[in-house]
């Protein structure tokens, strides 16, 4: 699938598969030893995982040890303090998903005035500057998401319809590119949709968002809720109200790939490739080490999932068999006459 | 209306007075306008010395700073230093009282942001566009996402401008007319006011200026050119032109078409001839379809395409095809801005663009054409660097144009008292001749080569 989002101060992409190293940068980056220290917004979700095994083990193969993983539990000041520390601590590189956009940046550039070099998942905090405060942003083409999601709810919306979009309302440049790309999409292909928005400034009210929604739009025939974590939230107030909605978000969550495999209310998931990430985050770091200067704007393809495809999706996103839940509501191979 | 780049705010806070005649400031419009610019510029921020910066009396100042407490234009801020008696109070300006949205289009993308009232830009989003579809998409577009970053980053003063940047020159609008005229960027714009429906659209006036005019001013806020008064942007694009800060001003020219270096002839043509986008695009496939260029040539067969981003990875990795074109686009684009360098001797040359953005051996053969062919005294300390800014500068520039004619002086008098510059005379009176504009002018663009009729 084509990138189709561009970078946070609108670089083209590059696609990630496009950026290697060469067997000449290889070998120079085992022979320097560098120490790298990753900060992510929380450790314990599936994505953060799968994105840090991809970083682990692709330094790794180029001889760069992961000193310290930092879990800022979602919390900017935190995440401030960690960075501020590690300015002055003895790593090479920085890899870090900025959770607050004008909070976190003055932070940020923090490790590069340390003479270190920072790698940014996701986004940007604005005025931030590739090669000045960053060496390159990697991220999922998170407008690409958008298009996915708003593609796969079409289908199931009615002409003349009210379709939500639960948002998230946090300065946040991932999700805010998935909800300006799925409100593209729809006005472009569904004109006759009116769009309706909630939003939750913490997952914990994504639930109560959706509620208010339901009760300001009794009509609503539609959602696309940013990621999968509010969706499940989604999927409860909906069910609270007794209606049936179909559902589209973002990231294929174990809760939201059940609910699709058994055609509850999810009906179509854009996945991201977290592990890919985390193998491009990795080369970019030694690229950026040895001074290579990797593209500013890295970027992944999403990945579209249906009912039809989300074993295999399963298996793709998290490189592991699919529960016994998604293989039982898978539908049988139709065998050839 | 002209920029300022540097010394606006000291200049508009420099009180004036004609002898034998009353002061601009002694009105309402005037006193309150220039204690604004002095607060806003932190020239004075206490009483005391805005009363010896404006050389007003104690009484009006402090009447004029209540109007101003009152419009929510400033606050009240923390205590000064005390020298003999009482510590003074600060005042400061509100930035967050309006908000200023910005855009640029360009002939594959736009470009949105919105900043504070110091032209900081808060957010911003780029995206591609399809211009083949005309205006009206485009201005709507712009509008849709205008309201949504409304609902974003929204202050109790709404929208107080908008900055638009366009490519290609734009005209400076006549002595009449305060706000820019319909645009000619693009091909069967012409006649098409898009200036007029945005403005109707979003409910704020527009300021129009050329991309590249916007990228410098941009470059020069953020970007290389931070604390600098003579510097040089070249945007390195589909077209090439030059932004030029003199002495800290943006030189727009008489029609405001300076800077158009594209048009320059070299060997074998027209710089943009030779080194604009589209050439080495032309130059590259001709390589890749031939076998010329291993590297392009494998680019091709992957994607189908090959781009001036190609190109660059290809010098990177060796190419001899990629180095020796990027080489040839560098010394033209050197030779045409040696001149440039000694004619204007600035401290700082700029390149931007997708060009620009190919890497470090297009900037070697420009350093080296520069440095050869000027004066050793305006090169001792002359810097050539790539922007860093990408598409931000054009959105960073197109904030400050409008944060810098807000509060010119000559337009300030015309709001301050009504408290937002949405309810400027001028402004309402454009709005008016918007609204006939829309309904008398043609609501589709004129086919190429004018009127069918």
């Amino acid at each position: 699938m084509a990138i189709t989002g561009l970078g946070p101060h609108g670089e083209r992409a590059v696609p990630a598969d496009q950026v290697g190293l060469s067997g000449a940068d290889a070998d120079a980056a085992r022979k320097r030893n560098f120490s790298v220290a990753v900060v992510l917004h929380t450790t314990v979700s599936d994505w953060a995982k799968e994105e840090l095994a991809g970083i682990v083990a692709t330094l790794g193969r180029y001889g760069a040890a992961v000193v310290e993983v930092i879990d800022c539990a979602f919390d900017v000041d935190r995440q401030v303090a960690e960075l501020q520390r590690l300015a002055t601590e003895p790593v090479d590189a920085v890899i870090s998903i900025p959770i607050g956009s004008a909070r976190a940046a003055d932070a940020h550039r923090a490790i590069a005035a340390a003479g270190k070099k920072l790698l940014l998942l996701d986004n940007a905090p604005t005025g931030m500057l590739p090669g000045k405060d960053y060496v390159s942003v990697i991220s999922t083409d998170n407008f690409g998401l958008g298009q996915i999601g708003a593609e796969l709810l079409a289908g199931h919306v009615a002409p003349g319809g009210t379709v939500g979009v639960l948002a998230y309302g946090v300065d946040f440049f991932a999700t805010h590119e998935r909800e300006i790309a799925f409100r593209k999409w729809m006005a472009t292909h569904r004109p006759d949709l009116s769009l309706v928005r909630g939003k939750f400034a913490d997952v914990t009210q994504a639930k109560a968002a959706t509620a208010g929604l339901l009760q300001g739009n009794p009509d609503l025939a539609g959602l696309f809720a940013v990621w999968d974590v509010p969706a499940a939230g989604a999927i409860a107030a909906i069910r609270d109200a007794g209606k049936t909605i179909p559902i589209t978000t973002v990231d294929l969550g174990n809760d939201v790939a059940a609910d699709l495999a058994a055609g509850g209310l999810i009906k179509g998931i854009a996945a991201q490739l977290p592990y890919d990430q985390g193998v491009a985050v990795g080369i970019a770091t030694i690229l950026g080490l040895l001074d290579r200067q990797p593209p500013p704007w890295i970027a992944l393809p999403g990945l579209g999932v249906t009912a039809s495809n989300v074993v295999e999706a399963y298996q793709v996103v998290w490189r592991a068999p699919a529960p016994a839940a998604l293989l039982r509501a898978r539908k049988p191979r139709k065998t050839m006459p | 209306m002209d920029e300022r780049s540097i010394s606006n705010d000291e200049q508009s806070a420099a009180p004036r007075r004609a002898a034998g005649r009353p002061r601009a400031s002694e009105s309402a419009h005037g006193s309150l306008a220039l204690l604004l610019n002095l607060v806003r510029s932190g020239v004075a921020t206490t009483r005391q010395e805005l009363e010896i910066q404006s050389e007003m009396g104690r009484a009006v100042v402090t009447d004029r700073l209540a109007t101003l407490l009152k419009l929510g234009l400033i606050e009240e801020g923390e205590l000064g230093l005390a020298v003999g008696g009482r510590a003074p109070r600060h005042v400061r300006f509100r930035p967050r009282m309006g908000i200023i949205l910005a855009a640029v289009l360009d002939h594959s993308s736009l470009a949105v942001g919105v900043s504070d009232l110091t032209g900081r830009l808060l957010a911003e989003h780029h995206e591609a566009v399809e211009l083949a579809a005309g205006p009206e998409p485009v201005v709507q577009r712009l509008a849709t996402l205008f309201a949504w970053m409304l609902e974003e980053h929204g202050s109790e003063g709404g929208i107080w401008g908008i900055g638009l940047a366009v490519p290609g020159a734009v005209e400076k609008p006549d002595g009449q007319r305060l706000f820019a005229p319909a645009l000619t960027a693009f091909q069967n714009w012409d006649g098409f006011p898009f200036v007029e429906q945005l403005a109707t659209l979003v409910g704020a006036p527009v300021w129009v200026r050329s991309g590249v005019q916007t990228m410098t001013m941009g470059e020069l806020k953020s970007g290389s050119g931070i604390g600098l008064a003579d510097m040089i942007f070249v945007k390195l694009g589909r077209s090439i032109s030059a932004g030029v800060i003199s002495e800290g001003t943006l030189h727009r020219g008489a029609q405001g078409a300076a800077g158009m270096i594209g048009h320059t002839f070299v060997e074998g043509g027209s710089l943009e001839t030779i080194a604009g986008s589209e050439a080495l695009t032309r130059e590259a496939r001709q390589a890749a379809d031939s076998g010329r260029s291993p590297y392009l040539a494998g680019v091709l067969a992957r994607t189908g395409e090959v781009t001036v981003t190609d190109t660059g990875h290809g010098a990177q990795l060796g190419d001899p095809f990629c180095i020796d074109l990027l080489g040839r686009c560098g010394r033209a684009v050197g030779e045409v801005l040696a001149p440039l360098a000694n004619l204007l001797n600035p401290s700082l040359i700029v390149l931007g663009g997708a060009v620009a953005e190919t890497g470090d051996i297009l900037l070697a053969a420009v350093r080296e054409a520069v440095y050869r062919q000027s004066h050793p005294v305006v090169t001792r300390d002359l810097r050539i660097v790539r922007s860093q800014m990408g598409g931000s500068a054009g959105l960073v520039g197109a904030a400050q144009v409008v944060a810098e004619a807000l509060f010119d002086p000559r337009f300030l008098q015309g709001w301050i008292t009504l408290g937002s510059p949405r309810e400027h005379p001028e402004f309402k009176d454009f709005l008016a001749r918007a609204a006939v504009d829309t309904v008398t002018r043609p609501a589709k663009p004129r086919p190429p080569g004018g009127s069918l009729a």
